[in-house]
């Protein structure tokens, strides 16, 4: 059981100060700038609402959230029974586990602007190790002009970079269980499912909410390496929430820009909500 | 025996898919692609692993992307083994926002907040030094840092802190001499994660460094022009990534003995 004291702020107030300067006072300063009109700081017009109302009443704004949403349910989908599937398969002990446990992080430590050249190195017909085996098939694989294409790319580049963290933070939750468990899960005879699905499963509940509150977050927001794709092209294809915010910033519109931000941010509380509603409901005893 | 087979056979073939992009970087950055007097286009050489060391920018990034990184890594932990010790051991007024704060800081994406972050910076002169990095970062690794350390502590029984203090030790002194040494594994995977989102962050590192100060992911960004060298492009990559191949094989063990995590 917690102790109550107050005292215990002290504590916390170092980190609360980087993050107040760091988060809330940039988030306060765009708060105030989605209410003017900006040309430079110093000559802005008080506009009041009108970017919301500009947004929030336009059509495109829900067509590239349904776009987001889409891809980021994808993902989601592709990486977490992936992930979960490797962290299960990864050898207890010896070398193999320490191979395959930095091969997982790999993808991880590359920049991300570096990500798409790879990519697009990777399935160049002429000289990609992939592109030459798709060009062998016949397939013409087409990520500039063919939208369908463009996702699959965006979706097998994501799954690549990101997979690794799923698995992993698995693989740690999993090798916390105490051994007993599996042996008097042994002894009572249970299948493999049920093992998985009434041992493991429970026991993994914390960190794949944290690997699920990362992984919605960024590929929802997903920018950098959608851009370098293919800037959101076809078209609109591939122009998912970041990047319109991005255009925004890009094109000067400040205010609109702020609007806009305020508005993302709003989902973020909305999403990091969700996860600690979810987390103390299930969290019994630690709450 | 066949499940056997087929379970080696999945693993070689994810670490095929996995390296696969990594290998194909390796080999161009062995290449030299720029037609050149002394040296065929297409042939294998070390030239671009020699041009990118005598590059002053390039050298500088390097040490800039380090010092950044290692400068985030310390504060996170000195703010977040605290944060992390007053939320495991106390209920206080407030806590839940605390926590709730924590995650929708976590998960804010850095171009919400680029351009006051700009400006916020440039004002108290933090552009274009690996410290103004640093501090930003901290926007998402300092609740890492104090969820994964929080974990680590919460299975530290507190009749341990009781007898440490009963000794008669003041609370630095309590941290560094009896909390760290007993949680060293969760430092060091927090650290770990620290590196792994820092290392790779473009969005600030851009906005924070157009004029100097560059990491090493805007150095190279810096080589595409007119005719780009790829060859030195992927060298530079390549190089990127031996400090984070390095941490994660020391950490590896912590990773895997394993850590909980809960609200």
């Amino acid at each position: 059981m917690k102790r109550h004291s107050n005292a215990a702020w002290w504590y916390v107030a170092p980190a609360l100060a980087i993050l107040g300067f760091v988060g809330l006072i940039p988030l306060l300063s765009v708060v105030n700038y989605s209410f003017f009109d900006i040309f430079t700081l110093e000559s802005r017009f008080w506009v009041g609402t009108e970017w919301f109302d500009e947004l929030v009443g336009s059509a495109d704004l829900y067509v590239t959230l349904g776009r987001s949403l889409l891809f980021s349910g994808l993902a989601l989908l592709i990486q977490f029974p992936l992930g979960l599937l490797i962290a299960l398969n990864i050898p207890k002990n010896g070398l193999g586990r320490s191979i395959l446990l930095i091969v997982l992080a790999l993808p991880l430590l590359v920049p991300w602007n570096m990500i798409p050249g790879m990519w697009l190195g990777l399935i160049d017909p002429e000289l990609g190790l992939l592109g030459r085996i798709i060009a062998g098939t016949g397939i013409t694989f087409d990520y500039k002009f063919n939208a369908v294409h463009t996702w699959l790319l965006l979706l097998a580049m994501d799954t690549w970079h990101w997979v690794g963290l799923v698995a992993i933070l698995a693989y740690s939750g999993l090798s916390s269980i105490p051994a007993p468990y599996f042996q008097a899960a042994r002894i009572d005879g249970a299948r493999r499912w049920a093992v998985f699905r009434f041992i493991q499963l429970p026991r993994l509940r914390g960190v794949l909410t944290m690997a699920l509150v990362l992984r919605i977050m960024d590929s929802l927001m997903i920018y950098t390496e959608a851009f370098g794709i293919n800037a959101g092209g076809p078209g609109k294809a591939t122009s998912f929430l970041a990047l319109e915010l991005g255009e925004d910033i890009a094109a000067f519109n400040y205010g609109p820009a702020a609007a806009r931000s305020v508005l993302y941010f709003l989902i973020v509380l909305l999403v990091a909500w969700t996860m600690t509603a979810t987390l103390r409901r299930h969290g019994g005893t630690n709450g | 025996m066949i499940l056997h087979v087929c379970r080696i056979l999945g693993l070689a073939v994810l670490t095929i898919a996995l390296l696969a992009p990594l290998v194909q970087t390796l080999l161009l950055s062995f290449v030299s692609t720029l037609p050149r007097d002394d040296i065929a286009k297409g042939a294998l050489t070390l030239l671009n692993y020699r041009n990118l060391f005598q590059d002053p920018d390039l050298v500088r990034s390097i040490w800039a992307s380090l010092s950044y990184v290692t400068t985030n890594m310390v504060i996170c932990i000195v703010v977040g083994l605290p944060a992390a010790y007053g939320l495991s051991r106390y209920s206080f007024v407030g806590d839940r926002h605390v926590f709730l704060l924590l995650i929708a800081f976590r998960i804010t994406p850095p171009v919400v907040l680029s351009l006051p972050v700009f400006l916020l910076f440039a004002q108290v002169d933090l552009l274009n030094n690996p410290l103004g990095i640093a501090l930003v970062h901290c926007l998402f690794n300092v609740p890492i840092t104090i969820w994964i350390l929080e974990s680590f502590i919460s299975a530290v029984p507190r009749e341990f802190d009781e007898n440490a203090f009963l000794d008669g030790h003041s609370v630095p002194g309590f941290f560094v001499r009896h909390m760290l040494p007993l949680i060293a594994p969760g430092v060091a995977v927090a650290a770990f994660f620290c590196f792994i989102f820092s290392w790779v962050e473009v969005v600030f590192a851009r906005i924070l460094t157009s004029t100097g100060g560059k990491p090493i992911s805007m150095a190279i960004e810096g080589l595409f022009g007119f005719q780009t060298d790829v060859g030195l492009v992927m060298a530079m990559t390549t190089l990127s990534l031996v400090p984070g191949i390095v941490l994660v094989f020391l950490t590896r063990n912590y990773v895997a003995r394993g850590f909980q995590i809960t609200a």
